[in-house]
């Protein structure tokens, strides 16, 4: 099967089962609820193929007013990637979005390697990982004050403990 | 002559020209593995990098003496002299040439396996007292293997005194002149316990590829890993001047000592010693090394039983064969 | 629910063991392997729970090497990113760069003309040669010893290595940091005579990979590195490894086949694999790729087609790389695996410099094997394992 295929599939595979809008498909995948977020891994996981575990990728984004629209209010966003191995190698990506101060559920019982991503990402950005089995920072020391990657993190002034 | 001005006299002798040639043995090294690495080794200071040991020795000495605050002072500082004693002690009994040694022990062979266990104790005593775990690590392995590797050792050496019978290294020595090398007769025994002793004494001396106490890429430097200026510069004298021992006591075992044609028994003798000492240098420069537990199987799943067999062996070949 | 299940099993190390229900005939010893250690290959801790020498368990803590590139990538244009994540995988800057240049291309909708695309897989492929040959190189000392067979192994893979990195300062003028790649094509176009250059030294590295098989091949390298570090294709495609340790477990996968980049699709080769999923398998993964890069070269320096190194609108200020919005996700494979870029474009920062930028390094996953694999093993055993993942610290921490 051809990437092309695969995408087609997987668009097609992620409207019906989880009813997410997914066409035209957006860039870094579609926003799906955060509830269907481990589901949505689990059943890409065991049946269409998407074995490999590739990314996570938490951004933060402030408060911000587009000019001439609503208020979009502060959240997190994390980016999820799966990838089929062999021939015809495809990234399923999609992403959740949630409120600062919720967690995302943890895809840590599905693949081994997404403990030590969420716990980068928890680090660096300070997107809590519900259900963690070790949620602690990985990059930065124990004892780290704030979360660096968050756009409020200001960058022209020292942190504690180091200056 | 007294003896006892005898072995005193020939003592510091020997001590001195031992050491001269380890000293040496350090540069020949150096440039030996230099060769064998496409590289050229020490060439600054003196012709061809040769005054290298006297520059590192006076590093040594300059190097600031550090004992960490909660290692065991005594026990610290004892060690490293304590290795070197052990290993220069074995060099009493081993016979130069004809009479050229500091005491013809009717034990030579059991005083020679007794020292060399013994080496044990000092490497134990630094990764104890070092208060650091990789030392202690390291003590630990040193112990399991030293111990281990006794018992092959000891059956090995006891083929040439079966064969020979006689216990001192220049009775060994002379039934070789008379007989034959033990290492070709009688056809056998000897070989095979050369090579165990081969073995046991690369293990005994901590050489690759069986160097697991020190063990650098998984324990820092094992024992001696707290140990700085010319302490660490004892432990590795220590371990040159055993390494070279041991090649002594294997051409005095097996290949004939000071027996050779041509040239006097003295020549041989250190020749056959040196070429020893490349021959475990070569097999250091080019060998990566075991695990402790894979060691541990070697020794007593392989070279223990291949040991005892040996011996009976010889034993067998001494009560109804030709010697 | 998988992962768990394997834990209990037994089939998997268990990392997040409770050590208070452990129960051992003596007290546990713990060693704090690293961060200053010879064999860590950098600056990299692992926390070990001895039984002996038995390990128990292992908790590794990365970070010792972290530079913000992520935060400091956000602050700079497109094209400083470039010169700056060079140091990231610093055993394979080629490759990092690559991995930029291909995000912001296709966020932009750039075409890299034909003789660009083939350049840069001639460079990846030198490039992972290069890589390989100082693993090899620093595996040998993990085994053997700074003080033994492992360093004469050393020398040999870096007066080889040496050679790849002559040609590299022959093409961009520096040996390590290169900044050569730049968005829309290369910088630097084949000086005269470096293509003759380029086909010697892979006639001479080639003669020299037999000999160096033919130093480890005797049974102490065999009993060192076999059934040593066990990663089954479950765990490795669970944990995200990637590259020679993915393809070491059995698995048949390569970017450069299954998603092809650059020239590759153009190009004929083999992707290796082996079965053991053990140093010894990853070992000859990592050899027989080498032995298949140098014959790509060979292909790529013969076939490299004539034309301009960028395209029909070159970028020539940093200020005509603009993004308004977008997100990509971009990966190639490196010499230890998959090398991936997720830029986020646009957002409350200028239009030249990223909202969010991410790299996904394979070693950080390789990483994250060790307290999965370790446990079990000895501790000898710890650099021959983490020696055969091949991290770079750099990559790792960031």
């Amino acid at each position: 099967m051809t990437a092309d295929e695969r995408q087609a599939r997987l668009a097609a595979f992620m409207t019906e089962r989880f009813g997410v809008e997914a066409d035209p498909w957006p860039d870094g995948g579609p926003i799906v609820p955060v509830e269907q977020h481990v589901a949505l891994a689990a059943a890409l996981q065991a049946e269409l193929g998407y074995t490999l575990y590739v990314y996570c990728v938490a951004s933060h984004w402030p408060d911000e007013t587009p000019k001439g629209g609503d208020l979009i209010p502060e959240h997190y966003e994390v980016a999820t990637g799966l990838r089929s191995v062999g021939a015809g190698s495809h990234v399923a990506m999609w992403r959740v979005s949630v409120p600062v101060g919720a967690g995302v559920p943890t895809l840590a019982d599905l693949f081994a390697g997404a403990d030590w991503q969420e716990r980068e990402q928890y680090d660096l950005v300070g997107v809590v990982f519900d259900d963690h089995p070790d949620l602690r920072r990985l990059m930065l020391p124990e004892e780290w004050v704030g979360h660096p990657l968050r756009k409020d993190y200001a960058i022209e002034t020292g942190h504690l403990p180091w200056r | 002559m007294n003896p006892w001005l005898h072995g005193a006299l020939y003592g510091v002798v020997l001590l001195a020209v031992l050491m001269t040639i380890v000293a040496w043995a350090t540069w020949f090294e150096r440039k030996f593995a230099g060769r064998m690495q496409s590289r050229m080794g020490p060439t600054i200071v003196g012709w061809a990098g040769l005054l290298q040991p006297i520059s590192d020795a006076f590093k040594l000495l300059q190097k600031e003496d550090i004992v960490p605050a909660r290692a065991d002072k005594t026990l610290f500082n004892l060690a490293p002299p304590l290795t070197l004693f052990f290993a220069l002690a074995v060099a009493a009994v081993v016979p130069f040439s004809p009479g050229l040694l500091a005491s013809d022990m009717d034990v030579g062979v059991l005083y020679i396996l007794a020292l060399s266990g013994l080496t044990v104790f000092p490497i134990w005593t630094a990764g104890w007292a070092s208060n650091n775990k990789y030392a202690l690590l390291g003590g630990m392995r040193a112990v399991a293997q030293g111990i281990s590797y006794e018992i092959p050792l000891l059956m090995a050496a006891a083929v040439p005194i079966v064969l020979a019978g006689t216990m001192s290294l220049g009775g060994i020595v002379e039934f070789q002149v008379q007989h034959g090398w033990l290492i070709w007769w009688p056809p056998g025994p000897g070989l095979f316990a050369f090579i165990i002793f081969l073995l046991a004494a690369l293990a005994e001396g901590n050489r690759i590829p069986f160097d697991i106490p020190e063990a650098e890429s998984e324990l820092v430097s094992g024992p001696s890993t707290e140990y700085t200026g010319i302490k660490f510069g004892l432990f590795y004298l220590g371990e040159y001047v055993h390494t070279m021992i041991s090649g002594a006591v294997m051409s005095a075992l097996f290949f004939g000592g000071w027996d050779g044609p041509f040239a006097p028994g003295l020549h041989w003798m250190v020749f056959k010693t040196l070429f020893f000492f490349v021959v475990l240098l070569w097999m250091r420069w080019s060998l990566v090394r075991y695990r402790p537990d894979q060691l541990m199987a070697i020794c007593w799943k392989y070279l223990v039983p291949a040991s005892l067999v040996v011996l009976l062996w010889a034993a067998v070949t001494v009560v109804g064969g030709p010697a | 629910m998988a992962v768990k299940a394997n834990i209990d099993s037994g089939r998997w190390g268990d990392p997040y063991l409770d050590l208070s229900t452990y129960t051992a005939d003596a007290d546990l010893m713990e060693l704090n392997m690293g961060p200053q250690h010879p064999s860590t290959h950098g600056v990299f801790r692992v926390v070990l729970w001895l039984d002996g020498e038995t390990i128990v368990k292992a908790v590794p803590h990365p970070g010792y090497l972290h530079r913000g590139v992520e935060k400091l990538c956000e602050k700079l244009t497109y094209v400083q990113i470039t010169p700056i994540v060079d140091k990231n995988d610093y055993v394979a800057p080629m490759l990092n760069e690559q991995a930029v240049n291909m995000a912001v291309e296709q966020l932009m909708g750039i075409e890299v003309p034909r003789r660009a695309r083939w350049l840069r897989t001639l460079l990846a492929e030198l490039q992972r040669v290069a890589s390989h040959l100082l693993w090899l190189g620093t595996f040998g000392i993990d085994l053997g010893g700074a003080l033994g067979g492992g360093t004469s192994l050393f020398m040999y893979c870096f007066r080889e290595r040496e050679l790849i990195m002559d040609l590299f300062e022959g093409l961009t003028g520096s040996r390590f940091h290169y900044n050569t790649h730049t968005v829309g094509g290369n910088r630097h176009d084949v000086p005269a005579g470096w293509a003759e250059q380029v086909k010697q030294v892979l006639t001479f590295i080639e003669r020299h990979i037999d000999e160096y098989v033919a130093v480890l091949d005797h049974p102490i390298f065999e009993q060192r590195t076999m059934n040593v570090g066990v990663i089954d294709a479950e765990l490795a495609l669970g944990l995200g490894l990637t590259g020679p340790v993915l393809r070491a477990s059995g698995v048949d996968h390569d970017l450069r086949r299954d998603a092809p980049y650059h020239a590759y699709d153009e190009i004929d080769f083999k992707v290796p694999i082996a079965h053991g999923g053990d140093c010894y398998a990853r070992y000859e993964v990592r050899v027989a790729e080498m032995r298949e890069s140098i014959r790509m070269a060979r292909d790529l320096i013969d076939g490299l087609p004539e034309g301009p190194l960028v395209g029909a609108r070159p970028i020539k200020t940093p200020v005509q790389v603009k993004i308004k919005s977008g997100q990509a996700y971009v990966a190639l494979e490196t010499p230890r695996g998959e090398l991936g870029t997720y830029v986020i474009a646009g957002g409350d920062n200028r239009n030249a410099s990223p909202y969010r930028f991410k790299i996904r390094p394979p070693s950080l996953h390789s990483v994250s094997a060790l307290p999965w694999v370790l446990p079990g093993h000895q501790v000898s055993d710890v650099v021959a394992i983490l020696g055969s993942l091949d991290p770079i610290m750099g990559e790792v921490d960031r």
